[in-house]
């Protein structure tokens, strides 16, 4: 009976989760506010922009979203374009070997094994009717085919309340999952650029 | 029936009804593109380019595990109607990017599937990918080996939760067999500036 009673906790979340995506009118979502956008202008730029490769990955729980990263990939190839840092942003190689990939991570925040590092800093009230997804940026870079590689990574958290729950402190209202996305992406990846762009071994 | 029976029918029905509305759909898998992971085995690998031959079904394996993927009700498709297709531009797509694809080139990599599947499962999914790859140089055969990949994850009753992690799982098995390949010993010597 305990095995049933188990099954029935698992299915009813489940069917919260499902019907809260399906029934989107119910479920609010909200940008987490600790993470601010970096802008281009603050990067410190290099004396002479070269040329990058640059590959970008989206994931869930460390397994590749091929669907989400073809959602993302243009808006985060034209940031990184914009961002004064490289003379030119492709995705093939480049004679100097330089490469910088992107890799955005999505853990869910309710998933103890995937929290930590989330629980100091952002926005976590977890109550029964919150879900929070975690996003980890990590962006290496390689100047060269043969040198050290750069590692700079940011954290960003989406929460989704559901019904009359209360609002998550420090959080802004997103119109819809789609534009909380966007914008989760453009701050978390302005965040490893300028860190990068700061670093004494970014050339 | 007692209270917890009774609730827990109610629930289940909720969930069969939830299921039943994200069933039916197909999509088509993303088209192959470099991934991060397996640009940086490629750069510390130095191989030599090659062209990527054909890639197709396996003998004696049935048809539609190469053109068709189902997620209870929902089918994933290949980009171009091919698994094996997908898996052979998988490569193209990995090589290209990291300037080591050359149509002109003696070393020839070819493939067959020999595994494509997915279990959503109700609490376990899993799935798996496996294929038999060829090196061929100047029409000898230099490397010839299975590779395998295969993934287990929590999985869901409800369609809405295991499905999209079911396709995602599988989808990624296609970058995590490449990676596998150029990571294999034999492989990397096959590949090798002679």
């Amino acid at each position: 009976m305990f095995a049933l009673r188990d099954l029935a906790r698992r299915a009813a979340l489940c069917t919260f989760l499902a019907g809260s995506a399906l029934l989107g009118g119910c479920a609010s979502v909200y940008l987490d506010g600790t993470t601010k956008e970096v802008q281009a202008s603050q990067f410190k730029k290099p004396a002479s922009p070269a040329p990058v490769q640059l590959l970008f990955e989206f994931q869930t729980k460390g397994v590749a979203n091929a669907q989400a990263t073809a959602m993302l990939r243009d808006r985060v190839v034209d940031q990184v374009k914009a961002s004064g840092l490289f003379s030119e942003v492709g995705s093939n190689a480049v004679p100097s070997g330089a490469l910088l990939t992107i890799t955005l991570n999505n853990v869910p925040l309710t998933d103890n094994a995937f929290s930590k590092g989330f629980v100091t800093g952002l926005t976590f009230g977890l109550a029964g009717s919150q879900v929070s997804d975690g996003y980890v940026c990590t962006a290496n870079y390689h100047a060269t085919r043969d040198s050290a590689t750069v590692i700079k990574q940011a954290r960003h958290a989406i929460h989704t309340t559901v019904g009359a729950a209360a609002t998550p402190g420090n959080a802004t209202k997103m119109s819809n999952g789609k534009e909380a996305a966007y914008l989760m992406t453009q701050q978390v990846v302005s965040n490893v650029l300028n860190d990068l762009s700061q670093d004494a071994n970014f050339k | 029936m007692n209270t917890l029976s009774l609730s827990l029918v109610r629930r289940l029905a909720l969930v069969a009804m939830l299921a039943a509305m994200t069933g039916c759909v197909t999509t088509t898998m993303p088209a192959p593109a470099p991934s991060a992971a397996n640009a940086e085995k490629l750069r510390s690998a130095k191989f030599v380019p090659a062209q990527v031959g054909t890639f197709k079904l396996a003998a004696g394996k049935p048809a539609d595990m190469d053109t068709s993927m189902t997620f209870r009700a929902s089918t994933v498709k290949p980009v171009n109607g091919s698994y094996a297709g997908q898996l052979r531009d998988e490569i193209a797509a990995e090589l290209n990017a990291a300037g080591l694809l050359d149509p002109k080139s003696k070393s020839v990599i070819e493939g067959q599937l020999t595994d494509s599947m997915a279990d959503t499962g109700m609490s376990v999914g899993k799935a798996r990918l496996a294929a038999k790859i060829q090196v061929k140089r100047d029409g000898q055969t230099v490397f010839d080996k299975e590779i395998v990949a295969d993934s287990t994850w929590e999985s869901s009753f409800v369609g809405a939760v295991a499905i999209p992690a079911a396709r995602n799982q599988y989808t990624a098995l296609y970058k995590t067999l490449v990676g596998k390949l150029f990571d294999d010993v034999d492989f990397k010597r096959a590949m090798a500036p002679q």
